[in-house]
């Protein structure tokens, strides 16, 4: 009964995001002009297939393999069915009958409505194996797959997108670093903080102190208090520092409905 | 495709608006499955797994100050160089950062109920795509800046390439034979030119499948 719940959920559902991706996806190839939507990698290898068919869908295969261990182990159906899955394989669907990409891959009709079909069929079947996979390769899964991940989301991504930033010039490698520390510090991540510390910094080097790169830069500002203070780094600052937490500061933070441990 | 064709309905910018609609109504539903069946979340297992901790009761700080900082910062770039990135504003943010926000508030409605969960992302959706607009009409013609776009994207995909290695090393550490298979699945896909992270799990599953991995 469950499985049955489940299948009909994950169609509404498949239907939702493919079509969101497939339109966004189509309208990436129409940028900056148009507003698409997808990624850079995404765009990267939409166009690394070069808009044969055969490579699309077995691009798309391969991480649909990734995924479904992933849902099989964690539940979770990876990023890559929104990335990869969906564009590439409605690309594939489009290509097979018309080679010629402006009027498949590159036209947001045509890939909303083929990624609404293939975001049906994978999201459907992802979500209704996985309760029948055998405990044993579950257990595979979360043992060396949530592992792998951790790892890779931390140490190896602040590391690299560290890098990134350092060799992308001074502002951004100054930025970058004192974000993606006190980003470490409050969120728990250097990388958002890196992020941010990358698109400040060439925001600079492109354009100088405008009112774009000082509303970006207060933006930031505001984030990393507010974040700071809903995560009590306040508290544990002053914790570590060994100073007395003053009252009123404790008071604040039980108005917002976090009790504060002295 | 020349300018004519790139006119009406599904080039339009509030076109876009109904577009991250959609797919954040179904990011968001597939967040309350994984609420209510523990499966269908739109992310990675590292991230889902901030969002799970939460759930047994660890906290939802993480989850929710990861997920609003990458909102933030794709909603801040999205305009900017043309491209939304999914991943980081609808899939963690949506999907991970909202929901953590309103389960450590006590409101677990938008999760527990179907309609109420496609609703709750078609409306967040539709926000964020009228933001990004509003931020495109007000930038678009002011700037020549990517801000480091291709910077972020570069590490973003040099990234990626670790996770192939790690799923060998963590397969190793969890048994023998699953680490074997791993690392032969991982050869075999680098043979075919194929992501060796694909190989390296289809490897460490079949392995693990004949003999299991001793739980403790």
């Amino acid at each position: 009964m469950i499985t049955i719940i489940i299948i009909l959920k994950s169609i509404v559902i498949g239907a939702l995001v493919g079509f969101g991706v497939g339109a966004g996806a189509a309208r990436m190839f129409h940028a900056p002009n148009v507003q698409g939507m997808g990624a850079f990698r995404t765009f990267g290898e939409l166009n690394a297939c070069a808009g044969d068919p055969i490579s699309h869908f077995s691009f798309g295969l391969g991480f649909l393999f990734n995924s479904w261990a992933s849902v099989v182990g964690a539940g979770a159906l990876t990023q890559d069915v929104d990335h990869r899955v969906i564009p590439n394989w409605s690309a594939a669907i489009l290509l097979w009958k018309n080679k010629n990409v402006e009027e498949t891959l590159h036209n947001p009709k045509r890939m909303a409505f083929a990624g609404a079909l293939v975001g049906v069929v994978v999201v459907t079947l992802l979500n209704s194996t996985a309760t029948a996979i055998p405990e044993s390769m579950q257990l595979v899964a979360t043992k060396v797959l949530v592992p792998a991940a951790n790892w890779l989301i931390n140490p190896i991504m602040p590391i690299v997108f560290w890098m990134a930033a350092l060799d992308a010039g001074k502002r951004t490698g100054i930025w970058g670093t004192v974000l993606g520390g006190l980003s470490h510090l409050v969120m728990g991540n250097a990388v958002p903080g890196i992020v941010l510390g990358i698109l400040i910094g060439k925001g600079l080097d492109d354009s100088g102190w405008n009112r774009i790169t000082k509303t970006m830069v207060v933006a930031v500002a505001l984030l990393f208090i507010l974040s700071g203070f809903f995560r009590a780094f306040d508290v544990a600052l002053l914790k570590s520092l060994q100073v007395e937490i003053p009252e009123w500061l404790v008071q604040l933070h039980e108005t917002f409905g976090s009790a504060v441990k002295k | 495709m020349n300018e004519l064709q790139a006119k009406g309905f599904w080039y339009s910018e509030w076109a876009f608006a109904l577009f991250v609609a959609c797919l954040s109504s179904g990011i968001f539903a597939g967040t309350h499955l994984y609420y209510v069946y523990h499966v269908g979340a739109f992310n990675d297992i590292a991230i889902v797994a901030m969002l799970e901790a939460g759930i047994k009761g660890g906290g939802y700080g993480a989850a929710a100050a990861f997920g609003a900082s990458f909102l933030f910062a794709r909603i801040l770039e999205g305009p900017l160089v043309g491209i939304l990135d999914i991943g980081g504003s609808l899939q963690t943010g949506i999907g991970i950062g909202v929901p953590a926000l309103m389960l450590g508030a006590g409101f677990t409605a938008p999760l527990t109920s179907f309609p109420l969960a496609l609703a709750t992302g078609a409306v967040l959706g539709l926000a964020i795509g009228a933001v990004i607009i509003l931020i495109r009409k007000f930038t678009i013609n002011s700037v020549n800046s990517t801000f480091g776009a291709d910077v972020m994207m570069g590490a973003g995909n040099a990234a990626g390439r670790y996770l192939g290695p790690l799923i060998v090393i963590s397969a190793i550490m969890a048994s023998i034979p699953v680490g074997i298979g791993a690392t032969a699945g991982a050869a075999i896909f680098y043979h075919y030119n194929k992501p060796i992270a694909g190989g390296a799990i289809i490897g460490a599953m079949v392995l693990g499948a004949i003999f299991p991995i001793p739980t403790q």
